[in-house]
């Protein structure tokens, strides 16, 4: 019974710490005064000034185009028309930054679920990605909703299909936080 | 170990990440360069270009204007009067920066605080909010405060932002000498 315990408590604690690093951890700031639904269609702005970019990510045609078609496909789906008329309700520009950051593994020693010799490194060093996506009203020119999604990138600046399933569940969870459109 | 031992420890453990992730505390220091006194009016100088080292809040509206709203408001309680004709005695600028910090927990572990094996290091994000008064006819900076504390999940919680701007801004502004 005990031991069954133990083991249910090990899975769980292996799953959480498991979950920490596949999972995609998405936030937003929006304009609460505004009422989103009077936007009807949208184009692509001019990039951010800020060289915040990475140009493993900013010069790789491959994720512009994921980046690009994922929020299309999700503003599509909320009723957003992409328009190249020059008068669009909304611009949009995104920007990718990569960072190093430095992750502590304390849950495995903590518990004691690991042993002196086969706990796993304290101190791991990751590269965190944040794909930053702006909305400015094209009006008034100002920043009516930033949303972000950051995750770990060394997986995924090395394979494809990786990345191009990690842009989309990205895009389409930083697409969940808009408020009512349309 | 028993069942209900273990999980004894992971809320003492649990508890005690929360306490050190907790620690919201904001630091504030400043630095007074010249006397205050013959000081009334302020604009805004021009804003800072520098990355804030979070691609999160560079560029950010609703970051900027929490804080340009708070520090006007906290320089009003203080009788400092906001003059955009081009003649303000005093200019004043912001700077934040978010930088990831190792906490190798020293303090708690020479205090016993935590047991061996909770003793391990963590890390959080720390944030610096600069304010500085200058004086537009000699650029000489008059005054800067500071405040660095954890903002640990604080960017990606708007009205956590907010009220963290506000406290931060408040206890460093509150670092003024007085005028009246």
């Amino acid at each position: 019974m005990r031991r069954l315990q133990h083991t249910v408590m090990a899975g769980l604690v292996g799953i959480v710490i498991a979950g920490c690093a596949s999972t995609i951890s998405v936030s937003s700031h929006v304009d609460r005064s505004l009422n989103f639904e009077r936007y009807r269609t949208f184009d692509w702005g001019p990039a951010d000034a800020l060289p915040t970019g990475d140009p493993r990510l900013d010069r790789d045609p491959f994720f512009k185009d994921h980046v690009q078609g994922a929020v299309e496909r999700g503003l599509g789906a909320r009723g957003l028309e992409l328009t190249s008329s020059g008068a669009p309700d909304l611009l949009i520009h995104y920007h990718a930054n990569i960072s190093q950051r430095i992750d502590v593994n304390r849950a495995d020693r903590a518990y004691g679920y690991c042993g002196a010799g086969d706990c796993p490194p304290d101190i791991v060093r990751y590269e965190a990605g944040t794909l930053v996506l702006d909305f400015i009203d094209a009006r008034t020119n100002t920043l009516v909703w930033r949303g972000w999604a950051q995750h770990s990138v060394e997986d995924m600046l090395r394979n494809r299909d990786r990345m191009a399933k990690t842009i989309d569940q990205a895009v389409t969870e930083m697409l969940r936080q808009l408020p009512p459109m349309r | 170990m028993s069942a209900r031992l273990k999980i004894g420890a992971l809320i003492i453990a649990a508890a005690s990440i929360w306490l050190g992730a907790g620690c919201a505390t904001i630091k504030v220091s400043s630095y007074v360069g010249a006397d205050l006194r013959p000081y009334r009016t302020y604009d805004w100088g021009p804003p800072d270009t520098w990355s804030t080292g979070d691609p999160r809040l560079d560029h950010n509206r609703f970051f900027d204007e929490r804080v340009r709203a708070q520090i006007e408001a906290q320089l009003a309680r203080r009788g400092f009067e906001k003059n955009v004709s081009g003649q303000p005695d005093l200019l004043v600028h912001y700077h934040a920066s978010v930088s990831q910090e190792i906490d190798i927990r020293q303090l708690d572990r020479s205090l016993s605080h935590c047991a061996e094996r909770d003793c391990g290091p963590f890390t959080y994000d720390k944030g610096t909010l600069f304010i500085d008064l200058v004086d537009p006819h000699t650029d000489t900076l008059i005054w800067r405060g500071w405040a660095e504390g954890s903002v640990d999940g604080a960017i990606d919680n708007q009205a956590w932002m907010e009220s963290r701007i506000d406290a931060a801004v408040a206890k460093i502004l509150a670092r003024l000498p007085g005028r009246l």
